[in-house]
């Protein structure tokens, strides 16, 4: 059926998710592909926060990596010279018992993961300690990654101081 | 005719039956999943550049209106007399009543693993297999109120507090502002205190389980829990009539949220739809 707003047909189906469902398929490949390429990085030198922008986010307690069993659970994390946020000041690349979760930031430095999405944290290794929280007993990420890729989805990256 | 969305704790037996079945059937074949894949796509922080429609950002509230627009007419498909119902969350608080019933949408999660076991969406029924997930989770999980770490459900003052702002909302239109109905409403707060997650981000962390993460439409009370963010928001404009959606106009090149935010007359991706246009939907459904 087709509902109308304000006179313009608003079709019903989220037709265009439907068409787009393999192309975003092969875009989430792409991203587990750099996640992956990610881990490497985790062991090669991860870079200094120089850059950041300055806010609540710079307590970090690590400043530019962590690695610590945390409730059990296995949780690397390091800021990376690569992906699409190098130039502005670096990427986390974050594993969950070797499984990436990726993290978003907001326009006030703090931090939010996948799992735990509406509210966030001071520092990177915070909002993973909580996503840690929010999963069940036994429950594990995805192998291949949180399949988020709003990078790709248009519009220039970068951090907002 | 415009059609009528319900309290949920005022469904008659029948109404529930239909409301679930009509669930059930779109997740059979696949078209629920892609609901909840368009709302992880659709996720942008404000941190991170990109154009935000659905959270963070003004279009907050009219992308979501159309979010559940899309999912009534998935539902009224299936069976026409389906509308969304809306759980009033400052009314209906207790952990075993509506909506978490056996016949609506099942109870708490158990406490080993937070899976929910009882009503349609529990995983033994077979009926509601997660496919879309930010875990490899499989079955529906919810931690009402956090055990482990307690945290109540917003309170009627918060609500309050959103609707008695005549601001739609302000520059720089993203998470950090601290005026304007839609973040008191979104509920982005900053310090690490527990109010500093507000109405609509509280009540998901409340829920817990999926509802906590990127694949919070998992989760059926998601459009329940929406419908009554998108009541709010006709009762904020019965209450400041002369005040409409902001921004009117776009942020300019000299603008950190140029390009980032959805004007008014702006299309809000990834319909071909502006919040103008769906700023009124009196015409197509009420809220009894
Ligand atoms: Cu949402
Ligand atoms: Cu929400």
């Amino acid at each position: 059926m087709a509902v109308s707003v304000e006179g313009v047909p608003v079709s019903a189906v989220p037709a265009a998710t439907a068409r787009s469902a393999p192309a975003r398929r092969t875009r989430r490949r792409d991203l587990l592909r750099g996640l992956l390429g990610a881990s490497a990085a985790l062991a090669i030198a991860p870079v200094v926060a120089a850059s950041r922008p300055p806010g609540p986010a710079d307590a970090g307690p690590a400043g530019s990596s962590f690695d610590e069993t945390y409730r059990g659970r296995h949780i690397r994390g390091a800021l990376t010279s690569s992906g699409p946020a190098a130039a502005t000041g670096g990427e986390w690349k974050v594993t969950v018992d070797g499984r990436p979760l990726h993290l978003m930031r907001r326009a006030d430095g703090t931090w939010l993961s996948m799992v735990d999405h509406y509210r966030s944290y001071a520092t990177p290794l915070e909002a993973v300690r909580a996503a840690v929280d929010g999963l069940g007993p036994g429950e594990r990420l995805r192998e291949d990654g949180p399949a988020h890729h709003h990078t790709h989805m248009g519009g220039h990256h970068g951090l907002h101081p | 005719m415009a059609y009528i969305r319900k309290d949920v704790s005022t469904l008659t037996g029948a109404e529930r039956r239909r409301f679930v079945n009509a669930l059930l059937a779109i997740k059979k074949r696949g078209e629920y999943d892609e609901f909840v894949r368009m709302h992880i796509d659709h996720y942008v922080s404000d941190g991170d550049g990109g154009l935000r429609s659905a959270h963070m950002a003004p279009s907050f509230l009219p992308w979501h209106r159309r979010f559940l627009l899309d999912l009534e007419a998935a539902l009224r498909r299936v069976d026409p007399a389906v509308t969304v119902p809306y759980w009033d969350w400052t009314r209906d608080r207790a952990t075993t009543a509506a909506p978490w019933t056996k016949d609506l949408l099942g109870g708490n999660g158990r406490r080993s693993d937070h899976q929910v076991t009882t009503g349609p969406f529990a995983y033994a029924t077979g009926n509601w297999t997660i496919k879309e997930n930010v875990t490899d989770g499989e079955f529906l999980t919810r931690d009402l109120g956090r055990a482990g770490d307690p945290i109540d459900l917003p309170a009627r003052s918060d609500v309050e507090t959103a609707l008695r702002d005549p601001v739609y909302d302000v520059s720089p239109w993203d998470s950090t502002v601290d005026r304007g109905f839609r973040n008191r409403l979104e509920g982005w707060g900053s310090g690490s205190g527990s109010a500093a997650w507000r109405n609509h981000n509280r009540v998901h962390r409340w829920v817990g389980g999926v509802m906590l993460g990127g694949a919070s439409v998992n989760d059926p009370v998601f459009w329940l829990h929406h419908a009554f963010v998108d009541l709010l928001w006709t009762r904020w404009q019965s209450r400041h009539r002369e005040h409409r959606y902001l921004p009117a106009e776009p942020p300019g090149p000299g603008s950190r949220q140029y390009r980032r935010v959805v004007a008014r007359h702006e299309k809000l991706p990834p319909w071909n739809v502006t919040p103008d246009q769906l700023e009124d939907a009196s015409r197509i459904y009420r809220y009894a």
